[in-house]
């Protein structure tokens, strides 16, 4: 199963599609999940999901905005896809009963 | 000039090194605060390497493997002096120092091909007993640095490894199959000595593993 952090690499990887690297998937995190991401952690999550055949790196471009130097364009594979659907679910499973989740079942008391 | 995450940068591999500051470079970070996020990739890397079993068995290796290459050093050094006085023969002589060549170039051959990555860290594990060794060394006839008489063929071993080259598997039986033969010969079958036979049976099974295409060596 996917770690917290890889699942959140994953989903904005996904939602960046054509356009995802590092940068990119660095700013969405920040954005979307509301925490800073280290160059660091980014890399070697990138780095061990892409051994685990999870996704899928490549040399891409290089921009002037960038100093001339390329980018490290990220594509989610069909099994990160098929991980991370799996951590959603299990995670909305995990979480039907708590109290902060909206339209919860109430409890027969 | 320089800049400072460019010198940091140095410790990636090339295609990291592209990426990382051209992100630096996207996100306008620059100056003092450049070097952090690089230096903490790489402190991720290296810490990410030491996840595997491999890094601690070519370590391990490292760090036994030249405590045992100092004595056999030493007593190769004695057991020539000896011959020089003619209360040896050239036979038993050769053998250790063939016996020993081997052991050193299989040992060094094996913890870099075992982890490459960590080589500089196995490096400096190898390196510290051989310093100890050195500068504590008292023998009025015998010079210091004939306790290190392995390095040479160890860092050729080493070298070897870090070419990613690959010993035919015939080539690497052969070399295993001597070293034994030569050690019954010799009449060194002691317990010392088994500890060698790790890096001989490593050259065996890494000649076995033919399932990525790697340049093929005869040695």
């Amino acid at each position: 199963m996917l770690g917290e952090f890889e699942y959140v690499l994953i989903t904005a990887a996904a939602g960046l599609g054509e356009n995802a690297y590092g940068a990119a998937i660095r700013e969405e995190i920040e954005k979307g999940a509301g925490r800073t991401c280290s160059i660091g952690a980014l890399y070697t999550t990138i780095e061990r999901l892409e051994k685990k055949g999870m996704l899928r790196t490549w040399m891409g471009e290089a921009t002037a905005q960038r100093g001339g130097r390329a980018k490290r364009m990220v594509h989610v594979t069909p099994k990160g896809l098929h991980a991370a659907k799996e951590f959603y679910e299990s995670m909305m499973r995990v979480s039907r009963n708590a109290s902060w989740v909206k339209g919860k079942p109430e409890r027969a008391s | 000039m320089r800049s400072m995450a460019e010198l940091a940068a140095i410790f990636l591999a090339p295609k990291d090194r592209d990426a990382v500051l051209g992100d630096l470079a996207e996100t306008c970070a620059s100056g003092w605060s450049a070097p952090g996020p690089v230096l903490g990739l790489v402190v991720r890397q290296q810490m990410e390497l030491w996840r595997a079993w491999q890094p601690w068995v070519a370590s391990g290796v490292a760090c036994a493997g030249s405590l045992l290459l100092l004595s056999a050093s030493f007593g190769l050094s004695m057991d020539s002096r000896q011959l020089l006085r003619g209360e040896r023969g050239y036979g038993s002589v050769l053998c250790e120092a063939l016996l020993m060549l081997a052991w050193a170039w299989t040992s060094g051959f094996m913890v870099v091909s075992l982890s490459a990555k960590t080589r500089w860290a196995s490096g400096i594990l190898g390196v510290i007993p051989c310093l100890s060794c050195v500068v504590r060394f008292h023998e009025a006839s015998l010079p210091r640095v004939c306790v290190l008489l392995f390095l040479l063929p160890a860092v050729a071993g080493a070298v070897h490894g870090v070419r990613r080259a690959r010993l035919s598997r015939r080539t690497a039986l052969t070399l295993a199959v001597t070293m034994t033969v030569l050690m019954a010969v010799w009449g060194g079958m002691y317990l010392r000595n088994w500890f060698f036979f790790l890096p001989a049976g490593w050259l065996v099974v890494h000649a076995e593993r033919a399932n990525r295409p790697r340049q093929e060596i005869s040695a």
